[in-house]
């Protein structure tokens, strides 16, 4: 597991702080960063060192357990698993994510990026890359 | 001088070291319990800590010689007490104000607490030094000591306070119990402040000296248990007392030890690593309005965790608005009430 992997949340922002939690993990995951049988920390060691109630990790860790990304140990956090297939398309999970991305594009139009910028940005975020 | 006048002197002047030292156990931008950006604590926060420690000195010098001078005004028959404890109170009284006075001129230059929270996914190991069987240890002493109590019960000698047999030894093992159940708690319970690179190691580091104390304090406390109550067994007596300073002995000097560490490597070891690898560390997580009483007691209800690093001397200290913290004072206070009813 790499030296640098980190989760961050802010108290302020709109997000609510499991998701926050579990976008993070899920980044991390999904640039394989976090491989599988790499060990997470305990919900309740996370939960501390954030500075959240533990139902706060808690539920970040159920949500991508039912992603099938990790699988929950009791008291020992969560062990990352071999993700052999995505899940079934859930078509209309599918439409609400790209709704979203469809405002944020609309907002970053509005502060003055161009579509080729957007679209630049894009593919380099779904390679894996900072835009 | 009399006895109590090397008493007071003796108290006094510790007393005044440990003042002397208390801004150097925090972290490098934590001063006077409050976070303080680090420019401040290089600058203005020198001179402040500067008239503190003048202030501390003024007053170890004040008592000393009011503690010196009243043998010459006082009747003898209330010299002893009040030789000691008159000028060490006063001592402690302007100790403290000069703290908090510190504190309050520190908080006009407090950093805002961030929203902002990171943490690292990496798993830290939160075993106890020496692994479970270490930890173990001194259950195993006290239990040697309560077979060979059994198997000489008819030779051992009862106290003039009546102190039962096994009393000393079942208390032994609540006491251990505490120091074990505290131990793992710290372990498991503290924030990481510091998420990756040498502070972050600086700091586990840190966190398991402290852990280690307290599973070396449970061996001290068994040891001196066991040989106490084998001394009441005649024959083993002035032989097992003589030893049991072998093994004090280390764990004392390993704690004077550590002390002096703490105050070189300062609050989470982090005086010891270079500005640039703490990053963007900054105080120690926790809200500068959730520290009472200049500092001294920390109580945040939305804090999970049950262990915060102390913002007053070096360590830790429980987080009061946590009932898990309040759980493990009721057990500590229930020790001494356990082994009353044991003892006598």
């Amino acid at each position: 597991m790499a030296g640098a992997l980190r989760v961050s949340l802010n108290l302020e922002s709109s997000v609510p702080a499991y998701r926050q939690i579990a976008n993070d993990l899920r980044r991390h995951l999904v640039e394989e960063r976090l491989k599988p049988g790499d060990l997470l920390p305990p919900v309740r060691q996370l939960a501390v060192d954030l500075g959240v109630h533990f139902n706060t990790v808690a539920l970040a860790y159920r949500m991508l357990a039912a992603e099938g990304w990790l699988e929950l140990k009791r008291r020992r956090g969560a062990a990352v698993i071999a993700r052999s297939a995505p899940r079934a398309v859930d078509r209309s999970q599918v439409d609400h994510l790209l709704r979203q991305l469809a405002h944020i594009a609309a907002e970053l139009r509005s502060v003055g990026m161009t579509s080729r910028q957007i679209s630049s940005a894009l593919r380099r975020l779904a390679q894996g890359t900072r835009p | 001088m009399t006895s109590a006048s090397w008493s007071m002197m003796l108290v006094v002047s510790v007393n005044a070291i440990l003042f002397h030292a208390m801004p150097r156990f925090s972290r490098p931008d934590i001063l006077f319990a409050v976070t303080v950006p680090e420019a401040f604590a290089a600058g203005a926060g020198r001179t402040l800590v500067t008239r503190y420690r003048a202030i501390i000195w003024s007053g170890a010098t004040a008592a000393l010689a009011i503690g010196l001078l009243l043998p010459a005004f006082l009747p003898g028959s209330v010299q002893g007490g009040m030789l000691v404890i008159g000028p060490v109170a006063g001592n402690m009284m302007v100790a403290l104000v000069a703290w908090l006075l510190a504190h309050r001129k520190a908080r006009a230059h407090a950093v805002p607490f961030s929203d902002v929270r990171v943490a690292s996914l990496v798993p830290r190991d939160t075993s106890l030094p020496g692994g479970t069987l270490f930890a173990a240890g001194p259950f195993a002493i006290l239990l040697a000591t309560a077979v060979l109590v059994y198997t000489y019960r008819d030779d051992v000698r009862v106290g003039p306070i009546t102190i039962k047999p096994f009393g000393p030894l079942v208390f032994g093992g609540v006491y251990v119990a505490m120091m074990l159940t505290m131990a793992v708690s710290l372990a498991r319970r503290t924030r990481q402040i510091a998420v990756d690179g040498l502070a972050a190691a600086a700091e586990q580091r840190f966190r398991r000296v402290n852990v280690l104390v307290l599973v070396l304090t449970g061996y001290a406390v068994a040891v001196l248990l066991s040989a106490t109550t084998v001394a009441s067994i005649p024959g083993f007596g002035d032989a097992v007392m003589g030893r049991a300073w072998f093994v004090l002995m280390p764990v004392m000097l390993f704690n004077f030890g550590v002390a002096f560490w703490m105050f070189r490597v300062g609050q989470g070891g982090q005086r010891a690593v270079a500005p640039a690898a703490r990053q963007e560390v900054h105080g120690d997580a926790t809200p500068d309005y959730a520290w009472k009483v200049g500092g001294l007691l920390y109580f945040n209800p939305r804090d999970p965790a049950i262990w915060v690093e102390n913002r007053v001397g070096p360590g830790y200290t429980l987080n009061m608005g946590n009932l898990r913290a309040w759980l493990l004072i009721a057990g500590m206070m229930l020790v001494p009430m356990i082994a009353a009813r044991l003892l006598f």
